[in-house]
């Protein structure tokens, strides 16, 4: 499998490279560029960004390794970002997962079989005031109640 | 520059060093895992904690820069309870398995932990499991486990090899040291990474579960794999001879030089030493009876060996000597005397080229794989390669009555039909060396010699720095240094050299060769001096020699 970055990635990433007195210290965005693209990061990619910024692979590797933000296996179209810390899980966060479990079969870490949703049990995502809460995508919803996570399953998975 | 206080000791230190370095000047031990002088300094390992007057926080000496005025304390009660406290970190997920691991007595984890720590273990947790030997490259064996996540390695890989095969994937306490997927640690340096490690994570196939460390003696000597001489120290084991599985030599490790190799050595120079107890090794004098080698004795041989020179020179036939760029100084200096003084020969080659031209870079590997080939050349010898062909071409047309030949396999430099006439081209064939080949098979006599473990002396290196090797171990069987054997034959015929000791040829030498005047083996010391065509010392190598030189394990 070969890995490409789009004209749009290109762009994106040329502009970037221009706010850092070094090409490494962009490491972080541009890879957030490439798992925009393509949805993770495949190892093919890694010596292509390692590449631009000017820095052996493995160093490239190590970065994307550290941050659990970065994906390095195909996921779901919606992920699933359940936080299991403390304000949260004294909200009931366990019994969001139970029924995420229930309702779509998926586990921690695990992808349903039509590629639509995908459950991570996180860490404190900093929004505890509407504990207990998860991060579909890009967006925080808060307040999760059973009905509420009916919905969001309803709503995504057609 | 700034003057700080360590330990109460008022020291003046250059601007931009750091606690650490000016500690070690100073000679104050500051305990370290991270912190390699050879590399970059990161601050990962946190062990060298100290106490600083006027700042809050306990600071890593390693990466904070001295201040005028700084006051350090190394041994305070805070600073001790700080290391205490890291190493306790540090042995969180460590699986303690000293009893089983071959780091076991050279590990800063066991030795800090016996100075610093003494503490029970009060983790109720179960230790990660991580993956245990882990064959990573040829000589490298990993154990995950055991790491503590210092950097040495990835840095040495970065900086030194500059490959860049290692790296730390993951966070927190599944950080775990691997290569790059599809990648194996197999660069030209790579058993460096086993020296810097300071604790058991990395060790060497070859060395691995052959002995304990506390068991070797160390002796200083030179590496003569190729003309660098790196500096090292060879290794034996005298105390438990039968774990040696009937090596002598128990590994090399790099020993500092800083105008040589710094702290590393090369992987091809590190097992460089095989010959030495190979199976091949010469330990036996031998003789030519009815087209048959046959064992002999030096009583026997020597004066066969001796009424052949002295037949050829009162016949007036040639007599021709091909030495050999891996004899030391010493070697080269009786031979070239015995040779112009007794056997009347002047002109004398040394240098077989290999067929193919073998590796080199442009840090230590040299194309040259001979110790001496510069000392050769300061001491008259012929270093070109066309001098040894010429010689050849001799002995095959008839020319050329006795030939000596010096370590020599020629067929590694010529065609096998001309080795061949030229070595059945002379009456007798006498070869002097450590090892059989294609050349000592077909020899009149074979003059066992010692291998550079085995005896004193000095190279002269690429760049024309004389460092002493020592002896290490006893020369095998009925071998000996080539001057001495040399020597002997001296005493039966013509003038005799009259030494006793390495030494004593040095001097001589250094009395009769411009390059080497005024050098003397207590001012070669650890470090070598740096011999010129003119004879004047470099300003400066002296006082260099005299520096303590520090081990690269240290």
């Amino acid at each position: 499998m070969s890995f490409e970055l789009t004209k749009e990635s290109k762009l994106v990433i040329d502009e970037l490279l221009t706010r850092y007195p070094n090409k490494r210290a962009a490491a972080l965005p541009v890879l957030h560029v490439v798992q925009k693209q393509h949805g993770y990061i495949p190892a093919e990619a890694e010596p292509l960004v390692a590449e631009i910024l000017e820095v052996p692979p493995v160093k490239i590797r190590e970065v994307l390794m550290f941050y659990t933000l970065f994906l390095q296996k195909e996921i779901g179209k919606n992920h699933l970002q359940v936080c299991r810390s403390v304000s949260c899980w004294l909200r009931g966060a366990d019994r969001i997962i139970k029924q995420i479990n229930e309702k779509l079969g998926i586990h921690d870490g695990e992808t349903t079989s039509d590629k639509q949703f995908t459950l991570t049990e996180v860490e404190c995502l900093g929004d505890c005031e509407h504990a207990p809460m998860m991060q579909l995508n890009d967006d925080y919803i808060g307040d999760l109640t059973a009905e509420k996570v009916d919905e969001i399953i309803g709503k995504k998975g057609q | 520059m700034p003057t700080i206080t360590i330990d109460g000791k008022e020291l003046t230190v250059e601007k931009g060093k750091t606690i650490i370095q000016a500690a070690d000047e100073a000679g104050i031990d500051i305990p370290r895992y991270c912190y390699h002088p050879g590399l970059s300094i990161v601050g990962q390992c946190r062990i060298c904690l100290v106490e600083v007057e006027k700042m809050p926080k306990l600071q890593v000496a390693c990466y904070t820069p001295v201040m005028d005025g700084m006051v350090v304390h190394t041994q305070s009660e805070r600073a001790r309870k700080g290391r205490k406290d890291v190493l306790e970190f540090l042995l969180v997920n460590h699986p303690i398995d000293c009893p089983v691991c071959d780091q076991a007595g050279e590990c800063f984890l066991q030795d800090y932990y016996m100075k610093f720590g003494l503490y029970d273990s009060k983790m109720l947790e179960d230790k990660n499991k991580k993956s245990k030997a882990v064959p990573i490259g040829k000589h490298i064996v990993l154990d995950s486990e055991r790491c503590i996540l210092c950097t040495r390695c990835i840095r040495f890989c970065d900086e030194v090899s500059k490959t860049n095969e290692l790296g730390i994937f993951h966070r927190g306490d599944h950080a775990e040291l691997l290569p790059y997927p599809g990648k194996t640690v197999d660069n030209p340096y790579s058993v460096n990474v086993v020296d810097i490690c300071p604790v058991g994570a990395l060790t060497e196939k070859d060395f691995r579960f052959r002995t304990r460390v506390w068991y070797l003696d160390e002796t200083n000597s030179v590496c003569t794999g190729c003309s660098t001489g790196c500096n090292i120290e060879v290794h034996t084991n005298k105390k438990r001879e039968y774990k040696n599985e009937g090596r002598r030599v128990t590994r090399l490790k790099p020993r500092f030089n800083k105008d040589v190799n710094e702290y590393w050595i090369c992987d091809e120079g590190r097992y460089s030493f095989t010959y030495v107890d190979a199976a091949d090794r010469l330990g036996v004098v031998m003789k030519r009876v009815k087209g048959e080698l046959q064992e002999s004795t030096w009583a026997e041989v020597m004066p066969e060996v001796l009424t052949a020179l002295q037949s050829a020179k009162e016949n007036n036939k040639r007599i021709a000597v091909l030495g050999s760029p891996k004899m030391t100084n010493e070697d080269l200096f009786a031979l070239k005397k015995f040779a112009s003084q007794t056997l009347g020969v002047s002109q004398m080659p040394v240098t077989v080229l290999p067929k193919e031209k073998p590796f080199s870079d442009d840090f230590l590997i040299r194309e040259d794989k001979n110790p001496n080939t510069k000392g050769a050349g300061y001491l008259g010898y012929d270093t070109d390669h066309k001098a040894t062909r010429k010689l050849l071409d001799d002995c095959a047309s008839g020319g050329v009555e006795l030939l000596i030949i010096f370590h020599h396999d020629l067929e590694a430099g010529f065609e096998t039909e001309l080795v061949k006439s030229a070595l059945s081209g002379a009456k007798t064939v006498v070869f002097v060396g450590s090892n059989a080949n294609t050349t000592s098979a077909r020899a009149t006599y074979i003059l066992p010699s010692c291998t550079y473990v085995e005896k004193e002396g000095t190279f002269t290196n690429f760049a024309g720095r004389v460092q002493k090797i020592n002896r290490a171990i006893e020369p095998l069987g009925d071998s000996l240094p080539e001057w001495t054997i040399i020597r002997n034959l001296s005493r039966k015929i013509g003038k005799a050299l009259a030494y006793f000791e390495a030494e004593d040829v040095f001097k001589d030498l250094t009395k009769n060769t411009a390059a080497f005047s005024g050098m003397s083996y207590s001012a070669i010391g650890d470090g070598g001096l740096v011999a010129e065509e003119n004879g004047k010392l470099k300003q400066g190598d002296a006082k260099a020699a005299a520096q303590k030189t520090e081990t690269a394990t240290a």
